[in-house]
């Protein structure tokens, strides 16, 4: 046990080498980055937005207009006296976002043909973050056409209720979810859930593939720098060297991942601060479907993700096997890479269970697949398909290892490359 | 008991092989040297007896023990230095000679035995705290040496272990062989070096395309042939064969 250490020790010295521990804080430092800026980039639109508007109309209407504008988190700047044309202009040089113009006879319409109004968005960028200026000026608008609305009814209708006519539909919406429901719109639970697991498969995806790569590259520079050879002639059994391995990259992986995520926290709430996170209606709601993961279920996909990890390694060390330096790393984990990219895209843009049979057996016969579906498949409650998932995945786990010892004690571990070579 | 017996041992690598049928035995504290032409065989001998490579027919025991189906007991037996041996770029000399001291070790005193016995082989002295990476070729062959040798193993396998290094170092190298040979360590070695085989060795193999064509002291060989040295020795057989 005490030389199971000592070997564990040793590879995660092998891989923790600046050349690798760089680019991660790199990525990291990145990420931090981005976040900041996007955050206060966020901040920025949630401050009242510029806007100008150009009334040429001069009536009590157009005035009404101006004022449901001013009511909606938008800074308004007042133009008199000038065309449409020095009015866009100006807003131009003056940086503001928007220009509404009300063209002059805008109140006489106001007997039954729609009324014009004529908006100009000035678009600077196709961000994100910079096409959320213009939702308050959207919200605006809708309330504008609501109050134009209700003073015609008042006018053509004057015993009828505004509101109804208005909006004659009230709409109560339930989401179910197995035997849970709860009141909340579809929209609401579709964004919470997005929101929660864009970031569980790229974790998933970035641990996977790295520990992989860790792996055959700490077997492939074992061949390239020559050291092999007399290790495994050391007084260690070949298993306790396969553990080794395993257990090393999978904590290097493991490092990376916290170091990952640490980063990615920051990019997201970067992203989605003053995006509006849920009120307490809407969480109570989410607890109430179940949509929240409890303590055991963190544990449960912790243990999923273990395995996956698990998968990967041993599948990994027998394709490093076939590495000869460093170099073709890349090449022999290339079919892993594969592995995991499909589940990845397949889980994002498709309902597995909608597939055709053919289809799902073979998206289920792909390890990595129980790892992407793991946490959906707990939100709503499906722990058979989970337990199922992790069954199989350790099943191979145990067939891999297998074969990974296998190979380190015959003198394949050796012979691999040379066969490989003439194979081809 | 030998410390090494061989009885018609092969490798095929696919259907070429590479030694086709070996006998020849090393008696206890004796230093036994292979030598023979590039390709002969001598590397993959070294490694079916290191338990890096599995005999394709044929037998082989390191003091009674099967290389094949008793690898555990002969690995604590043995230590083997590669031909081509690198060492953990990434560690300093040090760190390597812990390392694989605490492999081989029983416990961590014994193991630090090793590690200062080593250093001392080496002669690197405060170079020993260094990244193996910035060693030169010789350096690295003398701390690989010095690993092979610091367990103070029953027996010591080492292929063409002094090359790659000056004249000085060979012979410092060559003595400590010999001396570790006197306190109890039986030595196998494969060597291109007449000079260094007709010093260090009791007796000598010589090998030629996988297979022995003769063994016995240098004197005896060269009083066979009528050769003034080993390399006529070594000469006439491959010419004849
Ligand atoms: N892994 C391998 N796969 C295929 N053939 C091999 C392998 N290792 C050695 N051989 C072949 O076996 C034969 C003997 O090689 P070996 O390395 O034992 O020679 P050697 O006597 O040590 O030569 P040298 O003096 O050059 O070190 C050679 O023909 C070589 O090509
Ligand atoms: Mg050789």
């Amino acid at each position: 046990m005490r030389k199971f250490f000592v070997l564990v020790k040793k590879e995660v010295q092998e891989l923790l080498t600046p050349q690798m521990l760089l680019p991660l804080l790199i990525i990291v430092v990145a990420f931090v980055f981005i976040g900041k800026v996007a955050g206060s980039e966020a901040a920025k639109t949630a401050e009242p937005q510029p806007v100008g508007i150009l009334d040429l109309d001069h009536t009590n209407t157009s005035a009404l207009v101006a004022q449901t504008l001013s009511k909606n988190n938008l800074k308004l700047t007042e133009f008199s006296e000038i065309s449409p044309e020095e009015a866009l202009q100006q807003a131009k040089n003056q940086d503001l976002k928007i220009l509404f113009v009300i063209p002059a006879g805008f109140e006489r319409g106001f007997s039954g043909k729609p009324l014009s109004l004529s908006i100009y968005t000035i678009l600077k960028n196709f961000s994100f973050i910079g096409s959320r200026s213009t939702q308050s000026a959207t919200v605006a608008l809708a309330q504008i056409n609501s109050a134009l609305s209700r003073e015609l009814i008042a006018e053509k209708a004057p015993q009828a209720d505004p509101a109804v006519l208005q909006s004659p539909l009230r709409t109560e919406e339930t989401v179910v979810i197995g035997s849970r429901e709860a009141k909340i719109s579809v929209s609401a639970v579709m964004g919470f859930i997005s929101t929660q697991s864009t970031f569980i498969p790229i974790v998933l995806f970035l641990v996977i593939t790295f520990a992989s790569q860790l792996i055959a590259l700490s077997m492939a520079t074992e061949k390239e720098n020559k050291t092999l050879e007399t290790l495994l002639s050391a007084p260690v059994s070949r298993q306790a060297m396969v553990a080794a391995k395993l257990v090393g990259a999978g904590l290097v992986a493991l490092l990376t991942a916290v170091v990952y995520l640490f980063g990615m926290r920051y990019y997201i709430t970067g992203l989605t601060a003053g995006a509006g996170s849920g009120t307490t209606a809407a969480s109570d709601a989410f607890n109430q479907l179940g949509l929240v993961f409890s303590a055991a279920d963190y544990a449960l996909l912790g243990l999923v993700l273990f395995f996956a990890i698990l998968v990967a390694l041993s599948i990994s060390l027998i394709l490093g096997a076939f590495a000869e330096d460093a170099k073709s790393v890349q090449g022999v984990t290339a079919p892993l890479m594969f592995l995991v990219l499909i589940p990845y895209f397949l889980t994002l843009f498709l309902d597995i269970n909608s597939l055709s049979l053919g289809l799902k057996a073979f998206v289920y016969a792909i390890p990595f697949s129980h790892a992407f579906l793991a946490a959906p498949n707990i939100l709503l409650k499906d722990y058979s398909a989970v337990f199922w998932g992790l069954g199989y995945m350790a099943v191979l786990v145990v067939i891999f290892i297998y074969i990974a010892s296998r190979i380190f004690s015959s003198d394949k571990i050796m012979t691999l490359k040379l066969n490989f070579r003439r194979k081809r | 008991m030998n410390a090494v017996e061989v009885n018609d041992l092969k490798k095929f690598f696919g259907k070429a092989p590479a030694v086709a049928g070996v006998d020849f035995y090393i008696a206890e504290r004796e230093i036994f040297a292979l030598i023979g032409p590039n390709g002969a065989g001598k590397s993959t001998t070294l490694r079916m007896l290191a338990t890096i490579l599995q005999p394709s027919e044929g037998r082989a025991t390191i003091f009674g023990y099967d290389v094949q189906k008793e690898s555990g007991q002969v690995r604590r037996l043995i230590s083997y230095l590669p031909e081509e041996a690198g060492a953990y770029k990434t560690l300093t000399g040090r760190q390597y000679l812990s390392f694989m001291a605490e492999l081989y070790a029983d416990s961590l005193s014994q193991a630090k035995e090793y590690v200062a016995f080593a250093s001392d082989i080496t002669g690197l002295g405060p170079r020993l705290s260094d990244k193996i990476r910035t060693y030169s070729k010789g350096m690295t062959r003398k701390l690989l040496l010095a690993r092979a040798v610091m367990t103070r193993p029953k027996l010591a396998i080492l292929d063409e272990p002094t090359s790659g290094l000056d004249v000085i170092n060979a012979l410092e190298i060559r003595s400590i062989i010999r001396k570790l040979s006197r306190e109890g360590m039986s030595v196998l070695l494969s060597s291109h070096n007449m000079l260094e085989i007709e010093f260090l060795s009791d007796r000598v193999g010589i090998i030629h395309q996988g297979r022995i064509y003769e063994t016995g002291t240098a004197e005896a060989l060269k009083a066979k042939y009528g050769a003034r040295n080993l390399e006529e020795v070594f000469h006439k057989i491959v010419e004849n064969s």
